[in-house]
């Protein structure tokens, strides 16, 4: 009671303080190459807020989230590849590799860069609501809901992998060109790719933080404790799962389209087990039920991953798995429960200060 | 006045066994009815059959002359019904607050509850409930931890919040002292001004004093309905039901 950590002022200025450093790097940044590398951890990063958005404040693990993100990838990667197309050179070469004669249906939509952007969006967040709204009617949760969501992503390498004439198989698509949005062209190496990935992190931090404190929010977290008491309340617990997954969703396809104009590449890795399972890792090491401590965790695993990951080589792997279980063993959510206890007993410390707030609130309940 | 809640013919069988069996039964507005009855008498699986946890083989549930028979859960407490249960049933990782602001369900539409923060009327509604539930001191202390009878406290103040027409309140003082059961029984009998109980318990005391009717359930049928009175007074009550609890005690 009275922890500083649950202040929700306090807890809008902390993502205030975290945006205004990440916000900063690129006045700091010189090197290119890697101010492109920073650039894609705002993508971690956004996946790990989805995550966190749909598992910790949902109850709903989701192990594919790899769908929503790669069919974002693709579709912006898509939208790309028919920028470079010409009149004259309607088809993109892979297909004349694979002897198609005519752009699949499919494709049309990525002809118009604004079509091509709503659509790998779109495609992502309506399958979501589909498969979710299924599911969920159905009362498919916990274990058996995950083990659908790994399923389908399955499903969706191995489609992606075998219609190589479509997809461009195990090569994934190489867009040669970066991302134009009218006559402006998205350099990946620039500030602006990275305040681009920054500005819709930021906005899509936001809308999540406030989703949490809606009466959405309460609601699916009361789902997420006890969802057959929910039903009794008069709640429609299958419309709230299916839009929290939903919402989730349509982040991490934001998040594939962004990771494409990054690098210019995407591939069936992007739908792979581990990418997916990577992302629940930084959820969880960083603190599932907090958007903040999720986006830490991203940054922490994948940073490592970069730095520590080239010095120890395979050992990483080993060395992240053992964090990995001391963090499940002793601190089951996450690092943010180090923040949480810490802050806890710094409020017990501080009371001239914090407390002053604090008394406020509790004035307010008693009267 | 006619029956808010009507149950006509109402059966249900789990597999080869007959739960509920030609159950009928009717509940006036604006009255405490109790349903007592024999362990596995089926009063509980009447509950959840009113409620649309479980649903009929056969009959029909009519509440306020609406057929509800074998809707979900969630229309059902749209419709009116709240439900309290048996084990008391709390959102044990949330505060007291947040129990009772969850349970204000007046707006349950999930995309305008993204952007609604502060729900009409919560305010006045929590105030009064929190007070009358005796947890104003107790709101940001999660419930897992409250104390048993603190427990069903918070329960009964969540189905309150539901402004329900009609409360189904299964086992409400179990584990309750003497002096709470004295308040729940003032509570209750303050509630039939604005709204109908149906309420199951065992507690013979406890239902002479707050019930006007009395339902006896056996093996899923209708045994006997009237006041306490007669109830007691009836053999076949005191032969199956009654009888047994004396013996026992």
């Amino acid at each position: 009671m009275g922890n500083i950590y649950h202040d929700k002022k306090l807890q809008w200025l902390a993502y205030a303080v975290f945006f205004a450093a990440i916000g900063i790097v690129p006045l700091f940044v010189g090197d290119a190459f890697l101010l492109n590398q920073l650039a894609t951890y705002g993508i971690y990063a956004m996946l790990a807020l989805s995550i966190s958005l749909c598992w910790g404040f949902g109850g709903i693990l989701n192990l594919g989230q790899g769908i929503s993100f790669g069919l974002g990838a693709y579709g912006m990667a898509m939208t790309m590849q028919m920028q470079t197309q010409t009149d004259s050179n309607p088809i993109p070469p892979f297909m004349l590799n694979n002897s198609l004669e005519h752009l699949p249906w499919f494709w049309e939509p990525f002809s118009s860069t604004a079509g091509g952007l709503i659509f790998a969006v779109a495609v992502p967040t309506f399958f979501c609501a589909v498969f979710g709204s299924i599911m969920f009617r159905a009362r498919v949760s916990g274990v058996f809901f995950t083990i659908m969501t790994l399923a389908m992503l399955s499903a969706f390498y191995t489609i992606i992998l075998d219609q190589q004439a479509y997809t461009g198989g195990a090569n994934g698509l190489t867009p040669p060109a970066s991302l134009q949005i009218g006559s402006f062209e998205i350099d990946p190496y620039s500030a602006t790719a990275y305040w681009i990935v920054f500005a819709l992190l930021c906005v899509a931090t936001v809308l999540a933080k406030l989703l949490t404190q809606s009466s959405f929010g309460l609601v699916t977290q009361a789902i997420r404790d006890d969802a057959e008491r929910v039903r009794f309340l008069g709640y429609n617990v299958a419309g709230y799962e299916t839009a929290i997954y939903t919402i989730s969703g349509m982040i991490a396809a934001i998040a594939g389209c962004c990771w494409v104009m990054l690098v210019q590449y995407v591939s069936p890795a992007q739908l792979d087990v581990s990418l997916s399972l990577s992302m629940v890792i930084w959820a969880a090491i960083g603190g599932r039920n907090s958007l903040l401590w999720a986006m830490i965790g991203a940054f922490l695993i994948q940073g490592g991953q970069s730095y520590l990951g080239d010095q120890f080589l395979s050992t990483w792997l080993l060395l992240l798995g053992g964090f990995f279980i001391v963090v499940v063993r002793f601190l089951p959510n996450g690092l943010a429960s180090l923040a949480e206890a810490g802050l806890g007993w710094l409020s017990a410390r501080l009371p001239s200060k914090s407390g002053r707030a604090i008394e406020s609130v509790t004035a307010e309940e008693g009267a | 006045m006619s029956g808010l809640l009507e149950i006509q013919h109402l059966s249900k069988s789990f597999d080869t066994v007959q739960v509920i069996n030609d159950f009928s039964m009717e509940v006036t507005e604006g009255t405490i009815c109790c349903l007592v009855g024999p362990n596995g008498a089926g009063k509980t699986t009447t509950i959840d059959l009113i409620t649309g946890r479980v649903k009929p083989t056969s009959g029909k549930i009519l509440f306020a002359g609406n057929d509800i028979t074998g809707q979900d859960e969630h229309v059902t407490a749209r419709a009116g019904i709240g439900r309290k249960f048996q084990v008391p049933a709390v959102l044990r990782d949330m505060t007291v607050r947040q129990n009772l602001e969850v349970a204000y369900s007046r707006q349950t539409n999930p995309f305008t509850n993204l952007f609604t923060f502060h729900p009409s009327g919560l305010k006045q509604k929590f105030d009064e409930i929190a007070t009358l539930a005796g947890l104003t001191h107790r709101l940001e202390e999660f419930a897992g931890n409250l104390s048993h009878g603190e427990t069903q406290w918070l329960e009964i103040g969540m189905v309150l919040m539901q402004e329900p027409r009609l409360l189904l309140m299964d086992e409400p003082i179990a584990g309750m002292t003497e002096a709470e059961i004295e308040k729940t029984t003032s509570i209750f009998k303050d509630l039939r001004k604005s709204a109908t109980l149906v309420v199951v318990e065992h507690d013979m005391g406890f239902v002479r004093e707050i019930a006007d009717v009395v339902t006896v359930m056996h093996m899923g049928s209708l045994l006997a309905q009237g006041d306490i009175a007669a109830i007691e007074a009836d053999a076949r009550v005191r032969d199956v039901y009654l009888g047994e609890e004396e013996e026992a005690a």
